[in-house]
């Protein structure tokens, strides 16, 4: 029988709940298991409700379930909004006396806690009770415990070792349909969560230079740029607000640094003017955007996908960007570096959209991420121009693309401005100088568009296609599987390389199609709205979510079910 | 031995006639060739306003960015290569007001560059606004009952930042400015110049003739640079008796110098190295 269960953690902020989420993970992996979590929270330190929900299986998992196998319950609220996702049989451990919950068991983690010397250690003791219940040795609770204390003093390894060992005492008669037989092997490749590729694939891109803003949910892929900044030559910078930020990156892109920023929605609307400023004066940044419900404040630690149309036209007046939105930690580790690469082989701002659901949960990387062998530059220095005191920054080529010299690098002197300019970066406000400019930029494009490739197929020979982009590929692919179980000929097209839109490959790859159903996280089905400009199709319905939760594959299957 | 004449812009010149301005570009051409930089040496930073155009008038490396933004663009350039020397011309309007907060961060850093603003008190480039320099009482098309907030004072507030080096200059004095800016590229760490500039245009209060009958070298009349008090006191001193001269002078950590990552040199001189990226990439969760 196939291996696939979900057990959520839920409890307040503070509790440790991601701790629990994370030793269940490692755990797992020893077993062979794959692991996909997703982390749930509100925007405080303190109280409130969050969970973390984590699915193992002996199958690749990229998207979470509906259904949960175990529920655990680290205060009272976690039950009352919880238990009516447990699938029959399923298990609850709860810390208060049972009462008359179904299937509930009281497990006393504070207690226990406090019997192992440190009542701070009652999320260890859940975790040692989950992994009794899923039949794991307690060797391997030992081992992930020495690993993620070992740092700290004997002391907190000891008592986190006894809460673990309560834990399993605790729920040693009881019985769990689903414990599977731990079967040490190695474990297929790395967890990581989605903003840590992103911060990955930002080295990968020989990015040199982060400043950014606090902001969730993009705060996590600078922290892990910044842990990393050590071992690397990259500095990550804090501004004192997103607009220094991407002027910073500007700054350090101008003078030779690939640069980026990561910001959520409010803050890239206040990058705004920076992007037209990198547009114009044609220097390469990267900026990642990490979605969130909005507008405003909207619902800062929840997810969403309604940035498309905004990342496509954000700034006045028109100039040439890339757009990208990664679907797998694997594909933004790629798409981040070949965003480097293709905005400094352009000249031109390149966005990365993901969200709160990508950054913040955890996946497995089965296979092992490759470094490049080498980044190609496209900077010409003195020994590369034919008179470097005549060097025009700006001057006329048949791609638009001008040789690109760095400041005080040697003699060609490198002027830009904001302002319109000459060919020599002067300002002009001449007819033919502003024609000239405009026009040089936007030759840029068909080149940029032959770079883009079309979106992944799976089962595209399906009749009935669901098509999305960025985050939601492994819900979709999953919901394509239980649909083709059902009967239905489904399939489905993802979007990474969003704009420039691959107009041709999409139009040949979409024009048969009996049915197109959308499947977005915004209002309006954005992708839908841009197929439809770009290559006159349209699609036949939508499965659209917007609560600022993830989908669930079950919500695209029914939603796809009624509408056919 | 490098000429004034390698800083000369074939650039048409877009200035008023009689613009404070022509005063602080001779001051900077003067104090390059007094520190003996070559145009290729230098980079020259500034955001927008007549004082941000600067940069097309003088033959050097140019960013001219956005509004306000001048300090935050030379923070980047400065991460990417900081063995340039950096200029940033700005005025009062684009430092002190768009740009307030970037102005007080840059200070915090310590970023190593020196920083000239052109304070005329007004809005030149948009026809005479007032800035938040401006004088309470100061009539303006768009201030007609006269400006009622009180006037920004941008060396009081470095000063009490802990800015390392912060001096006031007179644009119609380009043979002291061009002192203090020599003096300000010098110091290892952030320079505030603020320049008194008369407006002829736009600014009928603080002409040149008022500033030439109230300034006075502060350095001369036995100005202790070293005292933060001396410096707070001398910031507040405005009317009768304007000071100019270096207010304060204190050595403290470089921005640039605090990082890891550039103790082997500049970023951009450092190579990618795909071996140490594996050894990343394949570290275990």
């Amino acid at each position: 029988m196939p291996i696939d269960i979900s057990i959520k953690i839920g409890g307040e902020a503070g509790q440790g709940i991601q701790t629990v989420g994370h030793l269940l993970a490692l755990a797992c992996r020893q077993a062979g298991m794959y692991v996909m979590a997703v982390n749930d929270f509100e925007s405080r330190i303190r109280g409130g409700h969050s969970f973390f929900q984590i699915r193992i299986s002996d199958r690749p998992v990229q998207a979470p379930d509906h259904r949960i196998h175990l529920l655990v319950a680290l205060d009272e609220k976690t039950v009352q909004i919880h238990a009516a996702e447990l699938v029959s049989g399923g298990t609850i451990l709860m810390e208060q006396k049972a009462g008359s919950v179904q299937g509930a068991a009281p497990v006393p983690f504070v207690e226990l806690a406090g019997e192992a010397g440190a009542r701070i250690t009652s999320n260890t003791v859940a975790a040692g009770a989950c992994l009794a219940l899923l039949g794991a040795p307690f060797a391997i609770m030992k081992r992930i415990l020495a690993g993620q204390f070992g740092g700290k003093s004997g002391e907190i390894l000891e008592k986190n070792i006894k809460a673990a060992e309560l834990g399993f005492a605790a729920v040693r008669e009881m019985a769990f349909k689903w414990a599977f037989n731990w079967k040490e092997i190695r474990p297929r490749g790395v967890l990581m969560e989605g903003s840590k590729a992103v911060a990955l694939g930002a080295l990968a891109g020989d990015c040199r230079v982060g400043a950014f803003y606090p902001m969730s949910p993009a705060t996590g892929i600078m922290t892990h740029l910044a842990s990393l900044a050590g071992d690397c030559p990259v500095v990550v910078e804090q501004a004192e607000d997103e607009i220094a930020a991407v002027n910073i990156v500007i700054g350090a892109a101008f003078a030779g640094a690939r640069a980026m920023t990561a910001t959520s929605g409010g803050g890239f609307a206040l990058m705004t003017e920076g992007l037209g400023l990198a547009a114009i004066t044609e220097t390469p940044i990267v900026i990642v955007n990490a979605q969130r419900p909005g507008p405003a404040t909207g619902l800062p630690t929840r997810t969403a996908q309604a940035d498309l149309h905004f990342a496509i036209r954000a700034s006045q007046d028109e100039f040439p960007r890339f757009v990208f939105s990664p679907g797998t930690p694997e594909e933004a580790y790629a798409v981040t570096a070949r965003a480097f690469n293709l905005s400094e082989k352009y000249q031109v701002p390149a966005i990365v959209l993901v969200d709160q659901y990508f950054n913040d949960s955890l996946f497995t990387v089965e296979h092992d991420l490759a470094a490049p062998r080498e980044i190609e530059r496209f900077i010409v220095g003195d020994k590369d121009i034919k008179d470097p005191a005549a060097y025009r920054r700006f001057a006329a080529t048949p791609s638009g693309i001008s040789p690109r010299a760095l400041p005080c690098m040697g003699k060609a002197l490198v002027v830009v401005s904001s302002d319109e300019h000459r060919e020599d970066g002067h300002i002009s406000e001449t007819s033919t100088d502003r024609i000239h400019m405009v026009d040089k930029r936007q030759a840029k494009w068909p080149a940029m568009m032959a770079e883009m490739q079309p979106p992944r197929g799976y089962h595209e020979d399906g009749d009935c296609l669901l098509v999305g982009w960025g985050s939601t590929r492994g819900a979709i692919r999953e919901a394509v599987d239980q649909l083709r179980e059902g009967g239905l000929a489904a399939g489905s097209l993802h979007f990474t390389d969003l704009w420039p839109f691959p107009d041709s490959s999409v139009k040949s790859l979409l024009q048969k199609k009996k049915k197109i159903f959308m499947v977005e996280q915004n209002t309006t089905a954005q992708l839908g709205q841009l197929i439809r400009q770009q290559t006159g199709l349209n699609f036949s319905g939508a499965i659209l979510k917007y609560d600022g939760r993830p989908f669930y594959p079950i919500e695209i299957v029914e939603g796809i079910q009624k509408k056919m | 031995m490098v000429s004034k004449k390698a800083y000369e812009s074939d650039y048409e010149n877009q200035w008023c006639p009689g613009c404070g301005n022509f005063g602080i570009l001779t001051a900077m051409k003067d104090a390059l060739v007094g520190l003996g930089l070559a145009p290729e040496e230098v980079l020259v930073i500034s955001g927008i306003g007549q004082a941000a155009k600067t940069p097309h008038f003088l033959k050097c490396n140019t960013f001219h960015g956005l509004h306000g933004r001048a300090l935050a663009v030379a923070t980047g350039a400065m991460l990417a290569n900081h063995r340039m020397k950096i200029l940033v011309n700005s005025g009062d309007g684009d430092c002190y007001g768009e740009g307030g907060n970037h102005f007080m961060h840059a200070i915090r850093r310590n970023l190593d560059v020196t920083l000239l603003v052109h304070n005329n008190k007004v809005y030149g480039l948009t026809k005479g606004q007032a800035s938040p320099t401006a004088d309470p009482g100061m009539v303006t098309r768009m201030q007609p009952q006269g400006v009622t907030s009180e006037s920004f004072n941008p060396l009081a507030v470095a000063v009490s930042l802990g800015a390392g080096f912060v001096a006031r200059g007179f644009a119609g004095n380009s043979d002291h400015l061009s002192k203090l800016i020599q003096a300000g590229m010098r110091h290892s760490g952030f320079s505030l110049i603020d320049i008194l500039q008369p407006c002829v245009s736009f600014n009928t209060v603080n002409t040149y003739d008022w500033y030439k009958k109230r300034v006075y070298d502060l350095n001369a009349a036995g100005h202790r640079t070293d005292d933060f008090s001396a410096a707070i006191t001398a910031s507040r001193e405005w009317g009768d008796k304007i000071p100019i001269g270096i207010f304060h002078q204190t050595e403290k950590p470089v921005f640039t110098d605090q990082m890891a990552a550039l103790r082997n040199g500049p970023l951009i001189a450092q190579s990618y190295n795909p071996e140490r990226l594996q050894d990343i990439l394949s570290k275990d969760d």
